[in-house]
């Protein structure tokens, strides 16, 4: 919430004098220009934000850049508690949520997400190297929208996100 | 049914049936005795009457017939007959009340009584001119006012019948007579004539007829019996009648049946209450006997019940006989039964103990094979996603290389580096699982030579100082110089050692320290790695060799790996003949040692 009060007082302090530099808003509210900079592209950024947790750099770098290709925003976290945080703060249109977590499993974040008003709406897909029957009702039953195995084709993937983003919107 | 009641049923049959049949057939007998007799006392008093009657009128007859026979009445000089006959009558006193003669026209031309008069047409005129002696049928006389009857007899000279002589006879002396005859206290008798008039009854008052009495009808049709019947006062009588054809009369004597019978009756109750005390006595007795029989069954019966239902109690021995004898070997057996049991229950504890201790035991294997399994399942579902994760790494990257054919160059360097580290990784995995299961299936094949344990220490030690360095954790070896060779299989050695120090790395936080270190025993070289890491809890020790062990899953991604090393070391070292000891103190590190036999020389 700490943040969304800085975005708040950018806003305000826009609002008052549109010609205001990044450099005097980070002079009045303390803090880095980089991060003024950084978050008034934010509030200009109208693609698709996707979550993206996994704990593998290797699967989730590769991947990373190809939505980014395809013009999606994503935002990265590697466990659990950080998928949970970043959810709150980022509010991503979208989650990619690996099963297979250190500490807190995929299952337990989806539950959570699933309890949270906040996040409770966010679609998720997860991503997994189960591909058991048992796991994909487990997965569904916590609340996910799809269930992806790996190794996966990456265009399915893809047309798996577009689905479940039309349909959120739809909602 | 009881043996109680089948006794008493079996007295009674073998007691009260014959003697009812005894009882009953003597009755039978007896009563028809009485009857016979009663039947005869009734006949005789009918039969003396009759008798008497005879006799009397018998006397009557040869009377007349003798007067009638006399000179006196042949001669019938007048003086002379009034004489005689005065004589006669008065001598029989009351008896004869008139003699008369008649000529043989019927007229009377002589009477006692000066009678005269015609009796040509009476029947005892014409019967005597018949030449017989006739006796009239009774009548009331016009005199006296009571029965009389007229006997007369004709009277003859030279064989020719030339009058009558008739006697008018009182029958008050022949009546006084019958009444004396004893004939039984309620006994009646009386006489009647062929028109069932009565002619003698002992009450007087009933002269007349009778009707409706079975025996006058029966005795003027002239017929002789004893029989039962209602009489003509509507009582129940035993009556006997006789026909005495000669006058004409019917004598009947009858006899009320209670009366007559009171013998059979009175026999009959007797019978009856004798036959009634029998039978109770009979019953008592059976009663009594059954139950001095059937008690000590009875008790042997309690017994057995009290040993089936457990609250056993010797049955007392009452008697010396075949009972008393059972009774006893009963207890004897009951004891021997209650200590048998006694000894078969504490077996049965004993059993029952053993089987729950076996139960215990299996079920604790159970638990222990269920563990195993859900290890085992976890085993796999790591296994396919430890093979699956480098894959998608490796689609993932290949697949943007393919679409992406003019991304950055640095981007594109990137890529293929993951790659290559996932097909690196992808190796290294299979060839752990197929070592693994090479020692699981026991055909570790050793190349045993003769091996310089502390030259693979230093090498080992080498190879992960660069690693070491980068977390800040020392690394050092104490390894002496002129150290014994050991026969084993170098290459696998160097396995278990790089799987000991990796692990010793994983585990031990920055700043730590790991060391080596190798000592000569008497036959063995023995080789120590100790770390400053986070060691094991006490209750885990014993299971980190298992095959898919890990001490805690949840530090299994932190650290990498899946638990194979381990399981690999112990194999190879198993497979020298030897064992991997372990040494640990949560938080302070773990301390894993090995032994290895030298080259003998």
């Amino acid at each position: 919430m700490k943040k969304d009060t800085i975005d708040d007082k950018i806003l305000e302090l826009v609002k008052q004098d549109e010609g205001i530099s990044n450099k005097e808003i980070a002079r009045i509210l303390g803090v880095a220009e980089g991060e003024v900079s950084y978050r008034i592209r934010k509030f200009s950024d109208t693609r698709s934000k996707i979550l993206i947790v996994d704990d593998e750099m290797d699967t989730l770098l590769p991947l990373k850049r190809s939505l980014e290709v395809d013009d999606y925003g994503v935002v990265e976290a590697h466990n659990g508690d950080e998928a949970i945080e970043k959810a709150k703060s980022e509010l991503p249109d979208l989650i990619l949520l690996d099963v297979m977590l250190p500490g807190m499993d995929g299952y337990e974040v989806c539950d959570r997400l699933r309890k949270d008003q906040l996040t409770e709406k966010i679609p998720i897909i997860m991503l997994t190297a189960k591909d058991e029957m048992g796991d994909k009702v487990e997965g569904l039953e916590t609340g996910a929208d799809d269930y992806v195995t790996k190794p996966f084709n990456l265009g399915e993937l893809k047309a798996r996100i577009k689905s479940v983003l039309r349909r959120s919107r739809n909602m | 049914m009881s043996i109680r009641l089948l006794l008493i049923i079996f007295f009674l049959l073998i007691s009260v049936v014959p003697l009812s049949i005894v009882v009953f057939i003597s009755f039978d007998h007896s009563r028809d005795v009485i009857r016979e007799t009663v039947d005869f006392n009734v006949q005789s008093a009918a039969k003396n009457t009759a008798n008497e009657i005879d006799n009397w009128m018998d006397a009557r007859r040869d009377d007349i017939r003798v007067l009638s026979q006399s000179r006196i009445i042949l001669n019938a000089d007048k003086r002379d007959l009034y004489d005689y006959l005065n004589t006669f009558q008065n001598e029989y006193r009351g008896v004869y009340r008139e003699f008369f003669m008649l000529d043989r026209n019927g007229n009377i031309k002589f009477s006692t009584l000066d009678h005269t008069g015609n009796a040509s047409k009476d029947p005892y005129f014409n019967e005597a001119m018949n030449g017989k002696l006739y006796i009239s049928d009774v009548y009331l006389s016009p005199v006296f006012g009571d029965p009389e009857i007229i006997i007369s007899s004709p009277i003859r000279n030279n064989r020719i019948t030339t009058g009558v002589f008739a006697a008018r006879v009182s029958l008050e002396n022949l009546y006084r007579d019958i009444e004396n005859i004893d004939i039984g206290k309620s006994a009646e008798i009386f006489i009647v004539n062929k028109d069932g008039s009565v002619i003698f009854h002992e009450n007087r008052s009933i002269i007349g007829s009778i009707r409706n009495d079975l025996a006058v009808s029966e005795v003027t049709y002239e017929k002789n019996d004893v029989r039962d019947y209602t009489n003509y006062r509507g009582e129940k009588v035993l009556g006997s009648y006789y026909w005495l054809p000669l006058y004409r009369w019917g004598i009947i004597v009858e006899i009320k049946q209670d009366e007559a019978y009171s013998g059979v009756l009175s026999l009959g109750e007797q019978t009856v209450g004798v036959s009634s005390i029998a039978v109770i006595c009979v019953v008592i007795l059976a009663i009594i006997l059954s139950k001095r029989i059937t008690a000590p069954i009875k008790s042997l019966e309690n017994g057995a019940l009290g040993l089936v239902e457990g609250n056993f109690k010797p049955v007392q021995v009452t008697s010396s006989n075949e009972i008393g004898r059972l009774t006893d070997i009963f207890n004897n057996t009951a004891k021997e039964l209650l200590n048998i049991r006694k000894k078969l229950e504490a077996k049965i504890e004993l059993a029952n103990k053993d089987l729950e201790e076996k139960n215990r035991e299996l079920i604790a294997a159970n638990e222990e094979l269920k563990k195993l399994d859900e290890l085992k399942s976890e085993f796999l579902s790591l296994v396919s996603h430890e093979l699956k994760t480098p894959l998608s790494s490796m689609r993932i990257s290949a697949e943007y290389l393919e679409s992406e054919a003019d991304a950055d160059p640095a981007i594109q360097k990137e890529m293929l580096a993951i790659i290559l580290r996932n097909i690196d990784r992808q190796t290294r995995l299979i060839n752990d699982i197929l070592d693994l299961s090479k020692i699981e299936a026991g055909k570790t094949e050793l190349r045993l030579e003769h091996v310089d344990i502390g030259e693979i220490a230093n090498v080992s030690v080498d190879n992960i100082r660069q690693i070491a360095l980068k977390k800040n954790i020392t690394v050092s070896a104490d390894v002496p110089e002129e150290l014994s060779p050991v026969l084993a299989d170098r290459e696998k050695l160097i396995i278990v050692l790089n799987n000991l120090l990796d692990n010793a790395l994983k585990f031990t936080p920055e700043g730590g320290s790991i060391n080596i270190s190798a000592r000569e025993m008497d036959s063995s070289v023995e080789l120590s790695i100790k770390d400053t890491g986070i060691g094991i809890e006490k209750e885990k020790l014993d299971k980190i060799f298992d095959k898919f062990y890990q001490v805690d899953s949840t530090s299994r991604r932190k650290i990498g790996g899946c638990g194979l090393g381990l399981s690999i070391s112990s194999g190879i070292i198993k497979a020298h003949d030897s064992a991997i000891h372990v040494k640990s103190e949560p938080g302070k590190g773990t301390t894993f040692s090995f032994s290895l036999k030298k080259v003998e020389k």
